[in-house]
């Protein structure tokens, strides 16, 4: 690919970053691209050596805040007009409890999503309660003369699964929270890129 | 590597690139290339971050017709350097200390 073709595909994929921020990223990919026809590279050769636009927008998207790309979506809304202000003032009584309801349902989506991550660790600490409080209470029958083969059995049993519980639990916890970060990057390079509407 | 640390790491490795001369861009990556492999887009954001915290200056100069940008270590960036030296030697400390327990 050419330098020209490169940078031009590279700034229309980066238009969801700040102006002066998306400016010096590209000269500074100008500037190394240059450097490295300077040292005797073809200009394919010293293009190719940057990486593909893809995964160099991703990195950049990984690399900037959030909270940057979000405030720079939100310059493109047009200002609201008089009239829309007042309407929103008059609807206050109608938005106001519906964005509340929205809030809270988006609060509590998150807390089922984490109760269901959490499934496996819950099972694993139950099971282990159950597997000590049975051994505890083979002794308790031991010592009244009731049978306590059973209570051993639970206690090896319940302790046995809850054991085997814990890499699973562990697993989704590390996995949830890599999809999470994931999920988090694709988002920022969908507003990088701006690739909604 | 934990992320804290390796940002740590990185910031001192640039620095020390630029200690005894100024550089710029490429010539970093190409110095630093033998013990570490850094993308563009990581260089950028870690000189960036210097200058910001007023680690090194930019100097832009003419190289051939074209603008280049060479990268200067401020008296706080060399603080920085000595900072690091001296943590690292209580770092090896530690780290002596752990490897005599394995």
């Amino acid at each position: 690919m050419k330098k020209e073709k490169f940078l031009s595909e590279l700034r229309s994929k980066l238009k969801g970053l700040p102006k002066d921020d998306l400016e010096s990223r590209i000269s500074f990919y100008e500037e190394a691209i240059n450097d490295r026809i300077s040292c005797g590279k073809s200009e394919e050769e010293a293009v190719a050596d940057l990486g593909s636009i893809d995964q160099i927008v991703e990195e950049i998207a990984d690399q900037t805040p959030y909270f940057t790309l979000v405030k720079e979506k939100n310059k493109l809304r047009k200002k609201l007009s008089v009239a829309t202000i007042i309407l929103l003032i008059l609807g206050f009584p109608l938005w106001f409890p519906l964005a509340i309801t929205g809030l809270v349902l988006i609060l509590v989506l998150y807390l089922v999503i984490w109760i269901l991550v959490l499934v496996p660790g819950i099972a694993c600490v139950g099971s282990l309660g159950f597997g000590v409080t049975c051994f505890i209470a083979m002794f308790a029958n031991m010592a009244i003369g009731d049978p306590w083969i059973l209570y051993l059995g639970a206690s090896i049993g319940s302790i046995g699964v809850g054991l085997m519980l814990i890499p699973a639990s562990v697993y989704a916890v590390i996995g949830f929270v890599k999809l999470s970060k994931l999920l988090f990057i694709r988002r920022k390079t969908k507003l990088i890129k701006r690739e909604e509407k | 590597m934990d992320p804290q640390l390796r940002r740590g790491l990185l910031d001192v490795c640039v620095l020390s690139a630029i200690k005894d001369q100024d550089s710029y861009g490429y010539k970093i990556i190409k110095d630093l290339d033998p013990v570490l492999k850094l993308s563009e887009s990581t260089l950028y954001t870690i000189l960036k971050r210097l200058e910001d915290g007023g680690l090194l200056t930019v100097r832009v100069t003419m190289f051939m017709g074209r603008v280049r940008k060479y990268y200067h270590i401020t008296s706080s960036g060399l603080a920085r350097l000595g900072q690091f030296k001296s943590e690292w030697k209580e770092l090896m400390e530690v780290y002596k200390y752990i490897e005599g327990k394995q």
